[in-house]
């Protein structure tokens, strides 16, 4: 049975400016999102991940394509859609002379159930252990948030769409929302999440599309991403690197990029720590430090052969 | 429409029915204090009858004769003064209905959320129509309460009625902000325009009400504060058709307001 799509996008473009100025900021984006299933939209910082969602919610308008949430038109049906959608922006703005309370009763009250929403919204602060009795400028960046995703999520929308969810927020916290998220697609919701932080869409996403340059370029599984994902490693050793070590790293299959700096040892890692562990193993290993690759490195890993090996 | 929006508007805007009105509402007790001295008034009188006439319509008047009279002088002097004031208020409110929000991405919020953009319009229009209105009443109650309380000979009514009347001029104002605002999405392109509509509509009468010709009626014509008649109701000669006019105005902003912020991107 084919799975019920919450989200399709038809050769969706938008392009700001004219003339000479003219930039392209999307596209003919076409994407399909499917109920049950977390979405992550994955690219670098202007790649055109805002600026679909700020075209899903109607804020701007396509200069050509088109896109339905729920079956519903998104210009023509924005106030159906917008009740039963939650959204979390990327640069957050709330009311800042106002208590979490009484912005969390605004939000409910424009959605039309303002008490059984507010109950809702209480069990969510609880959980994400915001205090909503404090005015939002007294509030930090991660509690703001906190609140934006209490906001986004109190009437437990069919779909929530999140821009960067995660900015901010103390890893325990992070856990808890990822958490919630499982929780959301154990019941069958949606989530449409952007992000351009790899772990965190490793971590929660089901598959993954990638967006560069306003360009849609792949939408994978997660395993299949994680399949090309290799790390930076740093290794440091109490005394000088072991003789021949860097000629013996370099002639393993999987490690590449290998360079030296005192006691420092830094490489390009591909699959397993098996291989790696065993050679650096002939010396005193003082500390390892493992980094992921960044997304345009993930990306580059991706499209230029990295795949295959 | 549910009214939500223009309660929380009310709400998030509530002191500044209070700020205004009462520092308004302190003006009109230093006019009362003024006007409670005929020694004063007389006084008044005799300097603007040396003034040529643009320099007295600056001060609100086209009659000198309007100074002698205690309720003359109040309406007079208040009413230029008030509806100077009352147009940087009304063009702060413009700029709050939707610019400030959009500025500062509140306004991604607010649409997220299960309202129409005309809907959100109307009543964040409403809602500082009505903070207007608040502002307007109670400093004209004010002002009426100091001529109770220091005795002034001048009829309330009239006062009242004067000061009441500057209130389409002031939703005029807020009106055509919010329209440069929705038009010209920059807020600060915004302030600068609105401040340009309020200075040249005040020159525009100035120069328009105390020179004669076709230039001159066409520049007083298209002023609103030529549409403020503070005088009229000292004169009994109030002709409500002004007022329609100053309505029918606003309601073409409004409309074209609606009109393109409802057709175009938000927040870019």
């Amino acid at each position: 049975m084919a799975s019920e799509s919450v989200i399709e996008i038809n050769g969706l473009s938008k392009s700001y400016g004219s003339g000479k100025k003219q930039t392209l900021a999307l596209n003919a984006l076409d994407l399909t999102v499917n109920r049950g299933e977390i979405f992550g939209y994955l690219g670098p910082n202007g790649a055109g991940k805002t600026t679909t969602i700020r075209l899903l919610l109607d804020l701007i308008r396509p200069s050509a394509g088109s896109a339905r949430i729920f079956g519903l038109d998104i210009r023509a049906d924005s106030v159906e859609i917008h009740r039963r959608i939650g959204f979390l922006p990327g640069e957050l703005t709330l009311w800042e002379n106002r208590t979490g309370s009484q912005i969390i009763h605004y939000v409910a009250s424009v959605r039309g159930d303002a008490k059984g929403i507010a109950k809702h919204a209480d069990e969510l602060a609880e959980r994400l252990d915001l205090d909503t009795s404090k005015r939002v400028r007294d509030l930090s960046s991660g509690n703001k948030r906190k609140l934006g995703l209490v906001a986004a999520m109190m009437h437990a929308p069919e779909l929530l769409i999140l821009d960067e969810p995660t900015g901010g927020l103390d890893p325990l916290v992070q856990q808890t929302f990822h958490a919630m998220m499982d929780e959301y697609r154990d019941k069958g919701k949606t989530v449409f999440l952007s992000s351009h932080v790899l772990s965190e869409v490793q971590a929660i996403c089901d598959r993954v599309g990638i967006l560069r340059g306003g360009e849609l370029k792949a939408v994978e599984s997660v395993e299949k991403i994680t399949n090309v994902e290799f790390h930076w490693v740093d290794v440091t050793f109490r005394d000088a690197i072991p003789i021949g070590l860097q000629q013996q790293l370099e002639g393993l299959p999987s490690i590449s990029d290998v360079s030296t700096n005192g006691r420092r040892i830094r490489l390009r890692m591909l699959g397993d720590f098996d291989p790696l562990l065993r050679v650096i193993s002939s010396g005193y290993v003082e500390m390892v430090h493992v980094e992921e690759p960044s997304l345009e490195e993930i990306f580059l890993a991706y499209y230029s052969g990295d795949k295959e090996n | 429409m549910t009214g939500i929006v223009v309660g929380n508007t009310l709400r998030t805007s509530w002191k500044q029915i209070l700020y205004w009105g009462l520092g308004l509402g302190v003006l009109g007790l230093y006019i009362d204090f003024i006007a409670s001295s005929p020694d004063i008034i007389a006084g008044y009188a005799d300097l603007f009858k040396a003034m040529p006439p643009a320099l007295l319509q600056a001060f609100g008047a086209s009659d000198v004769a309007l100074f002698t009279t205690t309720e003359g002088w109040i309406v007079s002097i208040f009413v230029s003064e008030a509806g100077i004031f009352l147009s940087v208020f009304a063009v702060l409110a413009g700029l709050n209905i939707t610019a400030n929000d959009e500025q500062s991405g509140l306004m991604d919020v607010i649409l997220s959320l299960p309202i129409s953009r005309a809907a959100y319009l109307l009543e964040r229009w409403i809602g500082y129509a009505l903070v207007g209105l608040g502002i307007v009443l109670l400093c004209a109650l004010i002002t009426v309460a100091g001529i109770i309380g220091m005795n002034v000979d001048a009829p309330h009514d009239v006062i009242l009625k004067s000061i009441l009347n500057l209130y389409p001029a002031a939703l005029l104002v807020m009106t055509v902000t919010c329209l440069l605002a929705t038009a010209l999405r920059r807020r600060a392109m915004a302030i600068g325009f609105a401040a340009a509509f309020v200075v040249v509509s005040y020159l525009f009468n100035v120069i328009g009400a105390s020179a004669s010709g076709a230039i001159a009626d066409f520049m007083e014509s298209v002023s609103y504060f030529s549409y403020i008649h503070g005088e009229a109701f000292v004169l009994g000669i109030y002709n409500p058709t002004d007022s329609f006019i100053l309505i029918a105005a606003i309601l073409v902003g409004f409309a074209l307001s609606l009109r393109m912020f409802v057709s175009r991107d938000i927040g870019i």
